[in-house]
């Protein structure tokens, strides 16, 4: 709740600077200019970034967006993860041996270093639509691991009786998987895409700090070669950075950090929350 | 056994060339010059180019006898041998410590489940579990600085050179490992409770520690599946928390490789990862193999 007060209302709060404005020095006691970076103190209580922006502004007003992408994320991850894994539990021109390699694969290779080597193909990095691909492949990327939980769950489903009973009764395919499988494995979906909120977040967190992100633009810099540059204030973004920052003002990479924690640590709440709600419910029945 | 072994190192197999065939992809940048104040740079990206590049490294690989020379003038074999060397120094001991550790830290969560003291385990193992590691190391940094500040000896926070500086990497690596093998262990002991076994046991007179052990030895099986996991996770996240750390290791070295577009260089790094998970798994089935009671699933 307080994540999501912060998300939607967090904007309207009066010590929030909505316009992000930047300060380029202050005067210390001497009449000295200090340029930013300032540690945190009672005026910047997160301290401010290296153009002098409040952290705590920053993250704020970053939270909209790091949230809509991690849900974004994890919706289209499900989205795709649930029909594949049908097709799977019904062995469907071998979309099991697929889905099995896939697993394969993945359980080698770590999921950073895939989405690294992915993101940087040509093709994707000169389109216009780079965060639209860049959205399906960190998506794609854990895909086959939810697939797989959720082929798990078919196989289960698939052993009862009833569901013997429904295809006894003559159900269409589709009724049988809108009232036999659908009620059933809704709650455990709902929990899965809620812990998966948490992971996302991780993987963009880790993703950050190689400086790939999902709203980046390609600017031709003086030299000629192409650059990445960020357009966005999303909480990743503020971690690029961050292996200079750590030796300095230490502060800047600790806050988005701090914020990422919180959600991650949320939506284990909320997962956790809603598992024991779906088991009590089940058992009352 | 010898049956699951040689299938593991088929599949190895298959990852490996699967791994080689995506980094192949063409990523290079071509730069034409026109004139002085004409330059274009262009990606390429066609699938001639893809089967060339293909090509060339088969070549460069047969050529070379191996992956050549780095531009230091050593092999790249050596040169890689150091920077491995230096991330097994944080890999194996945190592998250690979550898998062994975590076990007992299970057990004894599990033994003390009733009372406070096992609940509120629970509650700071889960609550600990959903931190992630680069928080967790920045967390500790920024806390050693600020201890520093109020006068705590100074010693370095960055670097590989001292012999305490894998300390901290490993330490905030093997957090979450270590809780999730400790979760999971006292779940799957939790799932043998109720198995017959158990009160054969309590029936013979023998207590609640010889009961415990008796499940220990059957839950052999999903523990030793979770190897795998764990390992995967080290390695995922070892790059990052070595890159935090200033730690020039292999992990480091390879997200610069892959950055900069060094395939050779990428690769022979992260052979070393993949050869490093096939033996988690081949060891993880020799060991459910010889602990394991024989005739349970």
């Amino acid at each position: 709740m307080i994540l999501l007060a912060i998300t939607f209302a967090g904007p309207y709060l009066p010590f929030v600077d909505r316009e992000l404005s930047k300060i380029t020095y202050i005067l210390n006691e001497d009449k000295r200019p200090v340029i930013p970076p300032y540690p945190p103190s009672e005026d910047y209580i997160f301290g401010t970034d290296k153009s002098g922006r409040d952290l705590l502004s920053l993250i704020i007003l970053g939270a909209k967006e790091t949230i809509m992408l991690v849900a974004c994320i994890t919706v289209l991850r499900y989205a795709l993860a649930i029909p594949l894994s049908f097709l799977a539990h019904k062995k469907w021109m071998g979309t099991h041996l697929f889905l099995k390699w896939l697993n394969g694969m993945l359980s080698y290779i770590p999921t950073l270093i895939i989405v690294m080597l992915f993101s940087m193909l040509p093709p994707f990095l000169l389109t216009e639509h780079r965060p639209i691909f860049l959205l399906l492949i960190i998506s794609l990327a854990e895909m086959p691991r939810a697939a797989e939980m959720v082929k798990l769950e078919f196989d289960q489903i698939s052993s009862k009786e009833y569901i013997y009973g429904g295809i006894a009764a003559g159900a269409s395919p589709y009724r049988l998987f809108r009232t036999y499988y659908l009620p059933f494995l809704f709650s455990k979906l709902l929990v899965y895409m809620v812990t998966d909120l948490g992971k996302v977040m991780f993987l963009l967190g880790q993703l950050g700090f190689v400086g790939i992100f999902i709203s980046q633009g390609l600017v031709q810099s003086m030299g000629g070669d192409w650059q990445l540059v960020n357009n966005s204030i999303s909480w990743p973004m503020m971690l690029m950075k961050a292996f200079e920052d750590i030796r300095g003002p230490i502060w800047i990479p600790f806050f988005p950090a701090f914020a990422m924690t919180c959600a991650i640590l949320t939506f284990n709440i909320f997962a956790q929350g809603l598992k024991t709600f779906f088991t009590k419910k089940v058992r009352y029945i | 056994m010898l049956h699951s072994i040689l299938k593991s190192a088929a599949v190895f197999l298959l990852i490996l060339v699967g791994f080689v065939l995506i980094l192949l992809l063409p990523r290079e940048q071509k730069i034409t010059v026109f004139s002085a104040f004409h330059v274009e740079a262009d990606y390429p990206f066609s699938f001639e180019l893809y089967k060339k590049r293909i090509r060339d490294f088969t070549n460069y690989i047969l050529t070379e006898k191996g992956l050549g020379d780095a531009r230091s003038g050593r092999t790249v074999r050596e040169e890689s041998a150091i920077f491995v060397l230096r991330s097994i120094k944080i890999i194996l001991p945190a592998f250690m410590v979550s898998m062994l550790l975590g076990t007992l830290m299970g057990a004894l969560q599990f033994y003390r489940r009733k009372k406070f003291t096992g609940k509120l385990q629970n509650f700071l193992s889960w609550l600990f579990s959903s931190i992630p590691d680069f928080f967790l190391f920045i967390a500790i940094q920024y806390l050693l600085i600020l201890l520093m500040q109020q006068g705590l000896p100074h010693f370095k926070l960055y670097g590989h050179e001292n012999w305490y500086s894998f300390l901290l990497p490993l330490l905030s690596l093997s957090v979450f490992p270590f809780l999730h093998m400790s979760r999971f262990t006292s779940a799957a002991l939790e799932n043998e409770m109720g198995e017959e076994y158990v009160r054969t046991t309590y029936a013979k007179g023998l207590g609640d520690l010889k009961a415990l052990l008796h499940m220990l030895w059957n839950c052999w099986s999903p523990i030793l599946n979770q190897a795998q996991l764990v390992m995967l996770y080290i390695l995922s996240s070892l790059p990052i928390i070595e890159k935090l750390a200033g730690y020039n290791g292999a992990g480091k070295e390879l997200l610069f490789s892959i950055t900069s577009n060094d395939e050779i260089k990428a690769l022979s790094l992260m052979l070393p990862f993949l050869f490093i998970m096939f033996i988690t798994i081949i060891l993880s089935q020799i060991a459910k193999f010889w602990l394991m009671p024989k005739g349970r699933p």
